[in-house]
């Protein structure tokens, strides 16, 4: 009997240990124990293409502070948390970073200390960039960026939640190993796209669905959830596969790379975190690999199950359009002038309703935000656009919104079903009306 | 790029995405057509697109190609933008005047579209803002382009 109690208590302790030593350990990194040296202008200069590429600003810096000196907060179920101060400062930032501990930071959301990074830093993602890339954004972090003295801010949540050692048991269970491996029977095309929409681009991050534990369904192309559509932060990102209604299907290759180019093509003009995106990174990424994402994302085939019956342009049968449909006065008043009064839009500068994504999937998410909200200019090299969406939410009531929107999604042919006044009062409570300033953040 | 504005052709050097009205008052010198707030929210801007309304600060310069655009500058060109007129000049309808050129326009697309509007008809079509609030002249001005008598206020 004392031998069996001493046996248990040795497995219990082994195993104690072993979680222990498990969840604080640091994980090898292939740049262990080299040693510092000059970086070259051009390994600097790859660098800051991968950080456009994984779009590090966009959390990393606020339009208000220096350039990756941190603070975005960032709302989660338990409290806020914001991003950490990421320019070479040795104090604050990420100074003393050797390049092992920086790979172990980006690909596998450990810090130096051993302690778990939230997976709102998209390491699950990043996991996947070569050793050649997070090399080179080493050395744009360390040589481009200047070094900005602004201590991090305490995340707001608290005691049990905030133990950040389960996060180990969590990223065992749904964390990828492993950089990107191509696929040998796919063209050199498709795997840039594949590798620059898994890792650094992290599209799956918005656009890939969720579970119950927080992790995105699906992190490749075998999975059918990945990049099928998902609801974040008050926007739906609609899906990136050959979905005809809601996804990509009616959209070219060429359409594709137009929209992640110059903001926008005949089907749609970014908006919501997309212009943000769009403003802060995929602008900035070369022809080449944004025809490679194009390329890769119209390989992703479709599901008519999910999608629906396809949709079709429905004319108005009267001259008058669809009037006497509530919602379709203040159609006349506030949208036809831009939208056109047949839900076309004008060319690719003003987008259409009719046939939408965000008219046909059952989110009316984005489509209240957008309308209460506004949108972000979309600054192309540059150059704020000609036209964009103003805020309605100190103009129209719940009532007219709701109704507006519920003509929209039913004429032309759409379908993604009325809004209510209620779904707009929730929106409304829990969002900002988008600032009226180009920002596009800058990261030197 | 060639625009047909007033019946006549003129050749502009801009882009696709320019607004129509920057075009209008900038490059071409018409400066009858206001410009109010850029956001298709106000109407000080409207002209007639193939006798439609459209608020030239959110019409892109590219898809008014192979279009027939009228400008208020023209618009007495036409009966019922002649009559419009007459009817706003014979109700003493603009205090300060800054909106009443799109007024006009939006007018007399209405009433080129609709000859007998109701209240209704009116109360839909006539969506331009008037800082002034002359909106009861606008509408008695309208009425009587319709042929209908009010009561004078
Ligand atoms: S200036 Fe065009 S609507 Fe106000």
């Amino acid at each position: 009997m004392k031998k069996f109690l001493l046996t248990l208590i040795a497995i219990i302790v082994i195993a104690g240990g072993g979680l222990f030593w498990f969840v604080t350990h640091k994980p090898g990194s292939p740049f262990d124990g080299e040693t510092a040296s000059a970086a070259p202008a051009d390994l600097v200069h790859r660098g800051e293409m991968v950080a456009r590429q994984a779009d590090c600003v966009a959390c990393h810096s606020t339009p208000d502070s220096k350039p990756f000196s941190g603070g975005l907060e960032m709302g989660t179920p338990l409290g806020s948390i914001f991003a950490t101060n990421i320019s070479p400062d040795k104090q604050t930032g990420i100074g003393n970073y050797t390049l092992a501990d920086f790979d172990r930071a980006v690909r596998h959301g450990v810090t130096p200390d051993g302690k778990r990074l939230y997976p709102a830093m998209p390491y699950p993602s990043y996991v996947k960039m070569t050793d050649d890339d997070i090399r080179a954004l080493y050395a744009f972090m360390m040589n481009g960026v200047q070094p900005q003295n602004v201590p991090n801010k305490p995340s707001g949540i608290e005691w049990p939640m905030n133990m950040r050692w389960p996060l180990a048991l969590w990223n065992a269970v749904f964390v990828p190993s492993g950089t990107y491996a191509a696929k040998p029977q796919q063209d050199e095309q498709w795997n840039r796209g594949a590798y620059l929409v898994q890792a650094a681009g992290h599209c799956g991050a918005c656009h890939t669905p969720r579970s119950v534990t927080m992790n995105e369904k699906a992190l490749d192309e075998g999975g059918t959830d990945f990049l099928a559509g998902a609801l974040l932060d008050g926007w739906y990102a609609p899906s990136l596969r050959q979905d005809h209604n809601t996804g990509l299907a009616r959209w070219s290759e060429d359409d594709i790379f137009a929209f992640l180019k110059n903001g926008r093509n005949k089907h749609a003009v970014v908006f919501g975190s997309m212009a943000e995106a769009y403003n802060n990174s995929t602008q900035f990424m070369t022809d080449d690999d944004l025809k490679a994402i194009s390329h890769y994302l119209k390989s992703l085939p479709g599901d008519p199950a999910r999608d629906g019956q396809p949709w079709a342009y429905v004319a108005a049968t009267s001259a008058t359009g669809n009037a006497g449909k509530p919602g379709a006065q203040t159609y006349a008043a506030k949208c036809g002038f831009c939208h056109g009064t047949d839900g076309r839009g004008k060319n690719e500068w003003i987008p259409p309703l009719a046939g939408a994504a965000s008219s046909l999937i059952s989110h009316s998410e984005s489509q209240v935000n957008v309308t209460l909200n506004g949108s972000a200019r979309v600054v192309t090299a540059d150059i704020p656009d000609a036209y964009r969406m103003p805020s309605f939410r100190e103009q129209l009531s719940d009532r007219q919104i709701a109704d507006v929107i519920s003509y929209v999604r039913s004429s032309w042919g759409n379908h993604g079903g009325p809004v209510t006044p209620e779904d707009v009062k929730a929106l409304r409570e829990h969002t900002d009306p988008a600032s009226s300033n180009p920002i596009v953040l800058q990261m030197r | 790029m060639q625009l047909q504005i007033n019946n006549k052709t003129h050749e502009v050097d801009a882009d696709g995405d320019t607004p129509l009205l920057w075009v209008i008052r900038d490059n071409l010198g018409m400066t009858g057509t206001k410009y109010g707030c850029g956001l298709a929210q106000c109407g000080a801007c409207s002209v007639l697109v193939d006798g439609e309304i459209v608020r030239s600060c959110v019409t892109p310069l590219d898809s008014v190609i192979g279009r027939s655009v009228t400008t208020i500058e023209a618009i007495e060109t036409d009966p019922v933008g002649k009559a419009v007129v007459a009817a706003w000049v014979n109700h003493q309808v603009p205090q300060c005047g800054y909106c009443q050129s799109g007024q006009v326009m939006a007018a007399t697309a209405l009433l080129k579209q609709t000859p007998n509007p109701t209240e209704d008809d009116i109360a839909a079509a006539m969506v331009n803002l008037c800082r002034c609030g002359t909106y009861n002249f606008i509408k008695t001005a309208v009425n009587e382009v319709a042929g209908r008598k009010e009561a004078s206020l």
